[in-house]
This record gives structure tokens, sequence and C-alpha cells, in this order.
């Protein structure tokens, strides 16, 4: 077959009856390049030769090298059947698991599948994913049984043995399809328990896409399954929408093709031919007759017979016992003829490929089962277009009425110019801008060359007559004569210009029209995923004006259209409804995937359904500091690039980016660093946060024995007394600032576990509060909606129920303050005895708060509440915050010198100011040791001091308790089958996880297993549940809460029994302590390790020893 | 007096002297390389892993043993163990090279780790992560020094970074409330001090808020104290403008 050339595939595109829009899907390795290799073969693109072993689609580098694919790809090909041109617009996907996003992009496009098989291996799990994919888009597959050759070549079947593995193969694969039905009829039959018989009508369609079945309705489960036809559903040889492959031998072929070869040999009629050349026939030699039960009576059945007994022999001749004459044979009753090349070639697999490329070709077999099998554009269901135009969920019917006429036009795929364009953008492909085709070198024509060639002489004879004329006349020609000079130097400079933009990468939208003819320069709607049609409808929308004020509706240009052909792109004027495309100068205004739209009542589609979702995390961060902008712009264009990849800053700078595989990640970054940001890249571990908090103390030690009374002493080891500092037996730090003017007493205590998740959850509400506190201290008020003021009350009388007992009395009211940053889930509590001051909660009554109580004291409020905030924001196991710690101040008493000393010391400064306790702090009383100093204290000024006092008696209160470090939560739903399940709970096991809970799925045969795992522990634990189940099991990770480690990182062995359980230095269980001390390291912290285990164990020889 | 020859001469490798003079004596014990700053901060609690031997010597490298009158006039006490615990506390040491290795690292980190928390990108307003400063004081070859605080150092860093990447002090949020007739005033001579003006309002006295260096408080605080008299008042809002939850980049 030639080569195809453009205008034939425009012409084609024109006629949607004969596009079909297909894609390959499989498990990883089951051949879908391959297969793609060879169809594009039968379309001259590459040599049939090399079909197999080019993989032409896949056009990245590391695609070749690893060889698997890695993003989908589009191709276009021409198929002339013997009526029929036919335009095939394929796309290849790729199999493994972590690049199922790119398979949902290719699936959408997609009017039909080819699902592929291995003969071997069988129905994988990616197998069973993409039927589902296929299945939930509501595209028709059919199905390719590949490498047939391995079960001649290496399992070395007979021909009945494979036979009979094929039939297990298409049990299993229909199995998939009927447990698919199963649970949709299920879920249907749920749902239509709530909705009403109105509803049942188009149920009915839904099971049964074909539309065969009555009018009857369905009422129970059993009769839901039985009156719904799904003969259709499944696949089948005698159907028509099997195909058996080798497409590395490059044959295949279907029933049918055997079926008319046969008809004409043996007489018999191809239809019946068609029914039985599959299935338990056989045939009778004598009665020339074709007979069921075939293997009752143990004769060969029909298909190996005549079919499978014949492929075998070639091989056999061939590839075997390389038998000459027996070949020669053969290929004459095959009509085949071979070039004496291939037959002379020392490996006898080119000559077997040369021989079935023509006997039976694959592509031939393949394409027209496609043809024949799979819709076109125009028998789109009406109810896959529901589904596409009803988002979330909405139903088809609420939409505006607008909206629901568009599905004609779905229906119609009109070209007429009246018709409304809509176009689905699936994904964005990058393409290297000197690929494109406007800026691609070609042969130039003929004509062109004749142009250019006439151009030149008329050029070289201007040239010839001006220096002629400039001899002559020199003056008002010469300005005539300089005019092409100036143009051919544009034009040079023009083309010089070009190149500069080499390297630079454009992104093309991935899309297809669904309606309407898409041209160059055209201007659509871009439709956000949120964009509700009804307020499009409203507000008067025109294509020309300015934006229109409509969120999530943008106006954009289509600069470009393409035609994809794999690695190449060709140019195209305008595009007609059915067709894939490729659409340049949307990345301004499209992210990931769009719907674009000439009316703005069309809804958006339905977002894309991944089945992976992005769980692989890690930091990245560019080799030399000063890139980081480039790291940025870079992440922002794979972020568009890929359609699973997410990106994201995180509070801590940290930037992360989020894959759905280790492959995937590997992927991602070789993007980075070659194309997008082009600079070099480390990539780590992300930062793991912790928490710091106290407990009570626990009752039994760490091998279950009663503590008793005893040990309250060991968890104060930590607080070392000195003459500022003393610690009291009950946990009370007592602690007086450097110039003994102030002395404040903290206790911490733990807070009930639900108080720090309240105050996490509503730290908006306590900044605003904070906030209005603020206010009213200056004077102001701060208007408060009653929304937010009933809110806050609500949050108060929770705070009240939680902190319930005698130990809490009155706590709510005597809450001072919440930290760190003013909101977050630790408590200031005011136990100081007749200390008054209106709490935190004071904004909330309107009266004016009059400032009473000692005023001297009161001005340090403040310092002490910065104490406290610098106290939780970083603790003192890790430097982390803390969390669930209430301090309460239980004595804060401050001796002042009397104002009259400082008047005189101090005369300069003015006494009748509000603030003279601050500075009088700073100087009398201690005069005596700093003399002459005068003015300032040597300890800096005294707020200073007493925040840093508060400071170090909050964190000697919290060391005084039992401390425990808090970890990060991320709760994860497993999908797993049964025979997995081990695995996984191995997996989490391994990795501190712990199981909530375990279900099955209904329907089906899959667990849902909830669990919880420690953030820590999290970096490769999806990849290390993949690589253990094989695939099976997929976890979703998302952050849910914080958790109290349950050993003290401080623990050492006290009992007996301690010291025979862990030994002397206890290190192998203490998890809290290693993330302790890793965090420690990672900050810079004196970790208290030695720095040499054993002393005399160290190399001991002199320097020159 | 011993004889030296060298069949009973027991040579000590691997041996850390510290030394200590007291009562006009020098007193030296032998010790296991890497160890004394472990035993000094707590972190090696057995004193056999720290002593290669219990006698305490005159002269190490000599093997000149201590006198026991000599040792009783100076500690007060003949016990060895005691006498080598303190001069383990008091005495002088010489660093062995992965005691200076790990308090070098650590420092270093120390060091990053206090930049980045004290800078931000000032282009997105938020914190660079620890190893990033790593990489990047190693590439303006930034040295340790260990006789400055890591505090003083990280400031120095700071300075240097300026040159090669996008680096800045995160700025503190003060607000400033000054009364009105020194507001004029005083705003002129503050003025050099604020980085961002971010809101300014001027009734019966002069309220702003502004974004300073954290640098600058001080100046600011002292500036405003002796201007004013004490009337006006100096509030810090925020310690750290940067900005806050995770972004997702689109």
């Amino acid at each position: 077959m030639g080569h195809t050339t453009l205008d034939k595939i425009k012409a084609l595109q024109k006629n949607p009856a004969n596009i079909r829009n297909l894609c390959i899907l499989a498990h990883v390795d089951h051949g879908k390049t391959t297969l793609a290799d060879c169809l594009v073969a039968s379309n001259g693109i590459i040599s049939s030769r090399l079909a197999g072993k080019l993989r032409y689609l896949d056009s990245r580098e590391d695609e070749q090298i690893r060889g698997i694919t890695m993003k989908s790809s589009a191709i276009s090909l021409h198929y002339a059947s013997e009526e029929k041109d036919y335009l095939i617009n394929l796309i290849d996907s790729p199999g493994h698991v972590d690049f199922s996003s790119e398979v949902s992009t290719a699936v959408r496009l997609c009017d039909g599948a080819i699902i592929m098989v291995d003969a071997v291996e069988g129905v994988c799990p990616q197998t069973q994913a993409v039927l589902r994919q296929a299945w939930l888009e509501n595209i028709r597959p059919v199905l390719v049984i590949n490498k047939m050759d391995r079960l001649i070549m290496e399992l070395k079947f007979t021909s009945q043995e494979a036979y009979t593995h094929l039939q297990k193969i298409l049990e299993q694969v229909n199995a998939v399809t009927g447990s698919l039905f199963t649970s949709k009829v299920l879920e249907e039959r749920a749902d239509k328990e709530k909705e009403k018989d109105k509803e049942k009508e188009k149920e009915k369609e839904d099971i049964d896409p074909m539309g065969c079945s009555g009018s009857e309705q369905v009422y129970d489960w059993s009769a839901g399954l039985e009156d719904s036809d799904d003969s259709q559903l499944y696949f089948s040889p005698d159907q028509g929408n099997v195909v058996f492959a080798s497409a590395t031998d490059g044959w295949g072929f279907s029933i049918q093709q055997f079926a008319n070869i046969y008809s004409q040999k043996m007489g018999i009629r191809g239809e019946v031919l068609r029914k039985t050349l599959w299935g338990d026939f056989y045939l009778h030699a004598k009665a020339k007759k074709i007979m069921k039960g075939a293997h009752t009576k143990g004769k060969k059945p029909l298909f190996v017979q005549l079919v499978l007994d014949n492929i075998w022999s070639l091989y056999d001749a061939v590839v075997t016992r390389r038998d000459q004459d027996k070949v020669e044979k053969m290929m004459l009753s095959l009509g085949v003829k071979v070039m004496a090349r291939d037959s002379r070639h020392s490996d006898p697999k080119v000559l077997l490929s040369a021989i079935c490329g023509q006997w039976l070709p694959v592509s031939q077999a393949v394409l027209s089962m496609v043809c024949e099998k799979l819709p076109s554009p125009l028998d789109m269901t009406s109810e896959r277009i529901e589904k596409l135009m009803s988002v979330g969920a909405r139903r088809f019917d609420s939409l505006p009425t607008q909206t629901q006429e568009l599905k004609t036009a779905f229906m119609q795929c009109s070209c007429e110019d009246t018709a409304p364009v809509i176009v689905f953008v699936s994904k964005m492909i990058t393409v290297d801008a000197k690929s494109l085709p406007q800026n691609k070198q070609r042969p130039l024509t003929q004509e062109e060359i004749t142009q250019r060639r006439e151009l030149a002489r008329q050029r070289h004879a201007e040239r010839q007559a001006t220096s002629q004329q400039t001899g002559n006349e020199e003056g008002n020609a010469h300005a005539g004569s300089t005019a092409p000079a100036v143009l051919s130097q544009m034009q040079a400079l023009t083309v010089a210009a070009k190149p500069e933009d080499e390297g630079k990468q454009i992104f093309v939208a991935f899309a297809r029209v669904y309606s309407g003819v898409v041209r160059r320069g055209q201007r659509v709607f871009v439709l956000g995923p949120k964009y509700n049609p009804a307020q499009g409808l409203q507000g008067s929308t025109s294509m020309t004006g300015s934006l229109p004020p409509v969120p999530h509706l943008a106006c954009c240009t289509l600069d470009s259209l393409y035609l994809l052909m794999g690695r190449e792109l060709e140019d195209l004027e305008e595009v007609p409804p059915g067709n894939v495309l490729g659409i340049g100068g949307l990345e301004e205004c499209v992210l990931k995937s769009a719907t674009l739209s000439t009316s703005p009542a069309l809804p958006p589609f339905i977002p894309l359904n991944f089945e992976a979702t992005p769980i692989v995390r890690v930091a990245i961060e560019p080799k030399h500091p000063s890139e980081m902008p480039k790291l940025v712009r870079g992440m922002r264009l794979l972020n568009q690039a890929d359609p699973c990849a997410e990106v994201l800053i995180q509070e801590t700078g940290e930037h992360v980016l989020v894959t759905a595989g280790e492959v995937h990640l590997q992927r991602c970054l070789d993007d980075l660093r070659e194309r997008f940001a082009k600079i070099k890249i480390s990539v780590s571990k992300p930062i793991i946060p912790f928490r710091e908090t106290v407990v009570k103390p626990p009752k039994v030690d760490m091998v279950n024995e009663d503590l008793g009374k005893q040990q309250k002493v060991a968890v104060i080891h930590q607080v070392k007394e000195s003459d500022t500092l003393h610690l009291d037996p009950s946990g009370l730090v007592t602690l007086t600032t450097p110039n003994r003017q102030a002395t404040v007493g903290v206790r911490a205590v733990p807070l009930p576990e639900e108080v720090p998740l309240l105050l996490e959850g509503s730290a908006d509400l306590i900044r605003t509060l904070e906030q209005a506190g603020q206010a009213q201290r200056d004077g102001r008020f701060l208007d408060m909606s009653p929304r937010t003021h009933d809110a806050l009350l609500g949050l108060k009388s929770k705070l009240e129920g939680l902190l319930q007992g005698r130990k809490w009395r009155n706590a709510v009211d005597r809450i001072w303050a919440f930290g760190p940053r003013r909101h977050g889930p630790n408590i200031l509590l005011n136990s100081v005895e007749g200390y008054q001051r209106p709490s935190v909660w004071h904004c909330l009554e309107r009266d004016k708060g009059e400032k009473d109580g000692d005023n001297a004291i009161r001005d340090f409020d403040n310092s002490i509440v910065s104490g406290f905030q610098l106290a939780t924001l970083s603790g003192p196991m890790c430097e982390e915050p803390l969390m669930g710690v209430c301090f309460s101040v239980e004595r804060w008493e401050m001796n002042f010198p009397i104002q009259r000393t400082h008047l005189d010391s101090v005369g300069d400064e003015d006494s009748n100011s509000h603030d003279a306790p601050a500075s009088s702090s700073e100087s009398p009383q201690r005069r005596h040791e700093d003399i002459g100093a005068g003015v300032v204290d040597c300890y800096g000024p005294f707020s200073g001091q007493l925040i840093a006092a508060v400071k170090e008696a909050c964190r000697h209160a919290f060391q005084a308790k039992p401390q425990r470090l808090m970890a990060a939560m991320y709760t994860c739903e497993i999908m797993a089958t049964a025979e997995v399940l081990g695995r996984v709970y191995g997996v989490l096991g391994k990795r501190e996880g712990r199981v909530l809970q375990e279900e099955m799925k209904e329907g089906t045969d899959m667990f849902i297993i909830k669990a919880v795992l420690p953030v820590a522990e999290s970096f490769g634990f999806a990849d290390e549940i993949r690589k253990r189940t094989s695939g099976l099991a997929s976890p979703q990770l998302v952050f849910s809460h914080w958790e109290v480690i349950g050993s003290d990182p401080f623990w050492v062995p006290t009992t007996e029994e301690e010291y025979l359980h862990f030994g002397e230095k206890a290190d192998s269980a203490n998890q809290a302590l290693k993330y302790m001390n890793a965090v420690r390291r990672r900050k810079g912290l004196y970790v208290e390790e030695k720095i040499v285990e054993h002393g005399e164990k160290q190399r001991t020889l002199g320097k020159n020893k | 007096m011993s004889i030296f020859t060298p069949t009973n001469q027991i040579r000590l490798t691997n041996v850390a002297v510290v030394r200590m003079k007291k009562g006009g004596k020098r007193f030296e014990i032998a010790c296991y390389k890497n160890k004394v700053i472990s035993w000094r901060s707590g972190a090696e609690k057995d004193l056999d892993e720290v002593l290669q031997t219990s006698s305490v010597f005159n002269n190490v490298s000599k093997g000149q043993v201590a006198k026991k009158d000599d040792l009783s006039k100076a500690f007060g006490t003949d016990d060895l163990t005691e006498i080598c615990k303190q001069i383990l506390a008091k005495g002088e040491l010489q660093v062995s090279d992965k005691e200076r290795q790990s308090q070098l690292e650590t420092s270093y980190r120390d060091i990053a780790t206090i930049v980045a928390e004290k800078c931000v990108n000032p282009e997105t307003k938020r914190p660079y992560t620890v190893n990033l400063i790593e990489r990047a004081m190693k590439d303006i070859h930034y040295s340790v020094k260990p006789n400055k605080s890591t505090k003083q150092q990280a400031l120095e860093v700071i300075r240097q970074l300026k040159d090669s990447m996008e680096i800045q002090r995160a700025h503190m949020r003060l607000r400033l409330v000054l009364p009105a007739k020194d507001g004029k005033r005083l705003k002129e001579k503050l003025k050099p001090l604020i980085k961002v003006m971010e809101s300014e309002d001027f009734d019966d006295q002069l309220e702003m808020v502004c974004l300073v260096d954290p640098g600058c408080y001080r100046e600011m605080d002292e500036l405003i104290r002796c201007e004013t008299k004490g009337k006006g008042s100096l509030e810090v809002l925020s310690l750290k403008d940067v900005e806050e939850g995770d972004e997702r980049l689109e």
C-alpha cells in the first residue's frame, strides 16, 4: 500500500461515517505499540520489515530505551476495504500502571478500543483496569489475542492444546466484562430503589446499549440480570469481535477470513462456517457435514482442524524444520510470492513474516474488524453524550433546554457551518518548536523550485541592470533598485530569526471535535470545569466582545490546527467533526484539559476518570540555588503537560512533586531536567512534620508492669535546677528573671484529646477573635458579623463541654491566649491568684472593658503572651511546634523598685509616661552591680527578659511532664483482591501502619482496607505495596490527623524486667527516639549520641605506622 | 627511677590527653580519642570507655605518674577515680578529629537552619529549605568559625548569600502608634528604616502598620521611645512575614 497523502486524509476527514476513532489498550508489554507499528506500516509510513522493531509511536528517547510506552500518541491512518475508504484515528496508549492517566486521556477521545491480551499471560491486572476504563467511558471494545507465536514456539503447544488455552483466555476476559456488567446492574438497582418508575425506561437503555430488548420493565435484580441482554458485550470469535494475531510476526486473522477462504474451497456456505468455525463443532468427513459435540466425541474441533493446524504446520516447516521444499509447496498453495532475499535469509523469522505478511496480514484483519464492529462518530450513543454532559451529580434533565438541544448536534456530528463547535481537549502535549510544521524544512515541490529559480534569475537580472544603470545615471534610479535588495535582506533576516526559538517547548492540545467544523483562527469559548451553562446563557455573551463576566468562561483563538501523525504534525486549515486533532496556541487558557465550544450553552464535560491518583511525593530543589525561578517555571510547564502530575509549594518552602508512581516520577524528572527547566535538580524525601506534646504519666512500664508511685522522679530527670529556676515535684516550674524583678510559675498540663482537634479546626475563628480582642484593647470596636459571633460562642461552649472535671473548673473563662501564632492548638491559662484580666472571650461581651487591676503588672501582660507564643512555636524535644498542651501560669510576682528612686536616677526620662514601669525596670535596684551603666540594665530591656523567662519556664514545665512526639498520619484506602490481602497486611505492618477496617466491595472480589500510616513511613510505601502485590492493590494516601507516638523518646530501662527485655541500651524499640534524633540531626541540634561507640576499638596506630 | 628500654615500654596509642594545672603542678590523664566531649556532654556514661587507665600522670607521653602526695595536696583526696572525673570535667583538652568534625558539621547545620528560619525568597515570600541553604553556603565556600556563635555567623552568611541568590531577611510586621504632635517629625526619621508601609492612619494619633527588617527593630524601638518620651508605642504584629499554607502551582 502506498503512502497516503495529506490530501487524501483531509478528504476522508469530511465523511464522519467512515471515521473510526480508536485506541489500543492492554497490560504492559502485551504488544500495543507493536500492533500500532504493523498498522502504521500498512500505510507505508514505515517499512513493514521494521514493524514491531521500530516502535514508531514511542517517540521519546526514554521510551525507546526502556521499551515501554509512556504517553498516548495519535496517528491518522487510511484503510481501504473492498468498497469503502476509511480513516482510522489510532491512539496508542501506555500499559504501565503509572501512566494510566494517559489511558484515560486516550479513552475519552475514542469511540472504540482494541483490547489486547497476551495469549500466554492471559488477563493481567492492567487488562482489567483498561476494560473497566473502557466500560466507564462507554466505548465499545474489540479483542485482539496477541502473541500466538509464543504458544507455538515457547510453550510448544499442540494445536488442540492451544485451542483450549485460547478458550480459557476468552472466558477470563468475558468474566471481567461480565462482572463489570453485573456490578453496574446492581448499582443501578440500588439507584432505582431510590428513584421511581419514571427512570426505569431510561435505565433499560443503559443496561443494554444496543437497544435490543424491548420495553419490558425491570423489577428485581434477578430479572434485571436475565432481561438485560448482555450477549453483545462479550467477546466471541463468531461474533467477529476477536482477532488472533502475532504482531511481531505480522500475521493475524479473524474467523471471517478463514470462513471466506474455506467456503470457496469446500463449498460450505460462508454463513454456516462463520458460526461453526469457533466452538464445539467438527467436520464429519464422510457425511461432509458439520456436527456438534467435538469435545465429547474426541474429534478435532473445526477451528483446530481448519485454522490452527495450518498455522502450526507453517511454523513447523519454516522455523522448526526449515524444510525448503515444503515451504515452497505451501507458498504455492497459499498463492504467496516471497522475494529471494527473504527466503535465503539466515533467520527463519524473516521468511516467516514475509509469508504471513502476505497470507494473513495483521493490519488487514484488525482494521477490517475495527471498521465493521466499532461505531463511527455518528453512532455515538445518546446515553454516552448525556453522561459526558452531566457534570457532578446533576442529571441531564436538569440542564437548561438550550443545553439539551446540543445533544442533537452531537448525534448528527454535522459539518455545516451552523452547527455549534464542540471540542474536548484531553491533555496538553509538548512539542519541540522546531518540529512544528511551520518551522520545518520540507522538500520543495517542482513548482516552487521553478518559482524560486525564476525569482533568483530576476534578481540577478535586476542587479546587473542596476550596476549598469548606476554606471550612467546614479540619482533617482537608485532608490527603486535598492528596494528588492532590502526585501531580500529582510527575508534573510526572518529566516535567521527562526532558529532562535529552537529548543523551546510548544504546547499542543490533544483534542477531538465532536460537532461543527473547527477552523484555524476561530474564536471559541473555553469552559472551565466549574462552568455552569445556566450562568453563561443569562449573560449576553458574544465571541467578539471582551471577556464576558461569567465565571469559569474564557475566550480564545485557535491559532493553528494540526493533524497528529505520531511524531509529526501536519498543518490543517479546518477539521470536520469526529476527528482527533492537535490545537496550538491554547497554553494560555487551557491547563490540562478543557471543553471548547462556540456555544455558551454547552456544559463542560465530566472530568477525566483517573484510575491512579498521584501518591509518590518528593521534594525538588535546584542544584544551584540561584536557579529557583527556572525550576518554578519548569514545574508549571510540567504540571500543564502531564495529566496526572501535581506540583505544589509547601509552607516550608519545599517544592513538592506528586506523581503516580516511581516510573512516572522518573519520567517527570527527566522532563524537568531536559525539557522544561533545563537545570540540574536534586530530589529528596519531603520533610516530615512532627508535633510535641505532653501526656498523663503512664501507669505501666514498657513491659506492662505496674509502675506504682516511684516513677515521678524519673520523669523530671531532664530539668536541672539552678538559683533562678525552681522545680516542684508536682511539675510547677518557677523561674526568676536574671535581674530578679519578676518571678513566674508555670505548669504544663495535657489537654484532652479532642481539644486540639477542635482548636485546629477553628483556627480562622480564633484569629478573628484575636483581632477583635486586639482592637478592643486599643479602644476600638471591630465589627463582627452576628454569624461569627454565634460561631465563637458555639466554640466557647464546645470547649466548656470538653474541658470538664475539677481540674478544669472555669478554665475556659480563664483562657489567656492560644498559641503558636495566636491561633494554635495550645492554651495559656491564667491561674494567677488575684490577677484579674479579661479573657480572650472578653470582646464577645459588648460592654466596654475598663482596665482594672494593677496597671503596672498589666503592661507586661503582652510579654507573657509573647513568651508563650515562642515556647509553643518550637518545643524542647526537636524544635517542632507544640500541640495539645495547656500552660497554666500559677505565679506571677513583680518586685519593682519604688517610683521615687527611678525619678532620681533617670532624670531625662519622663515619669508621667504610662510606660513608666518599663523604663524604670531598666535601672535602679541593680545599680550597685553595674555602676555607671545607669539607664541600661546589663540584661537588656525588661520586657525582653520577661519574654525569655516565660519561654524558658514553659519549656521547663513541658520537660517536667512525660513528653511525647506526635506524628502526622495518613489514612490510606487500599483496594486489593483476596489473594494479595496477606501481603498488603505485611507491608502495612512493616511500616507501622494500623488497619482500621476491612470490608468486601459488593459485587466484586475486591476488598477495601482502611488503614492509618505515619507520614514518616510513607516514602516509597505506594511503590512497595504495588510491587509486593504485583500491581493488584493501589493505595490512596490522604493526610488525616496527628497521633501521639506511644513510646517515650527519653525512656531508659529502669526495672529488672525492662533490662531483661530491652537490654541495657534499649535502642531497638524506641521509634520516637529515632524520629526525634533524625529531626534534631537535620536541624543541626545537639543529638545525644556518642561520636565513637567503643573507645579502644578505634584505629590505634599512629600516623606514620 | 624506672629505666626506659624498648622492651618494657608500654606504648599508649590512640591517646587524648586532658591536662589540668592545680596547686602549681601539672596533672594529666590519658583518655581515648573522641570520647572526652561525649563524656562532658553526658552522652557517654561509662568512665572506663573514656579513660585508658585510671592513673593520673604528671606527663602522659613520658609515662610519669603523679605522686600521691601531690595529688592529695592538690585535690584534697587520693581517690583516683574522683580526681580523674574532676580533671575530665575541668581540664583543658585536645579536640580530636572526629569531635572537631562533628562539631563543625553541627554548627554548619545550625547556621543553615537559622538562615532558613530567618529568610525568605523575596519573590514568593516563602522560606528556603535548609538543604538548599546548605548547598548555597557550600557554593560560596563559607567556612565555619568554631569560636563565633552560630547566630552571629548566620547573619554573616545571609549577607554573603545575597550576592549569589535571591534571599532576604523575612520582614517583621510592626504597628507604630505615635502621638499626633510628634508624628510628622518622627515619620521622616523612621522612613529609612521602613521597608513597606502597609497602612497609615492619621486622626488623633498616627498609626502605622509596616514591614521592617528585623535588624532595625532595636533602633526603631529606641528612636520611638526617646523621641516621643514614651508616648509612642511599638507592637510586633508578626515576627516573620511569610506566606502560609500550601500553594498549588498552576
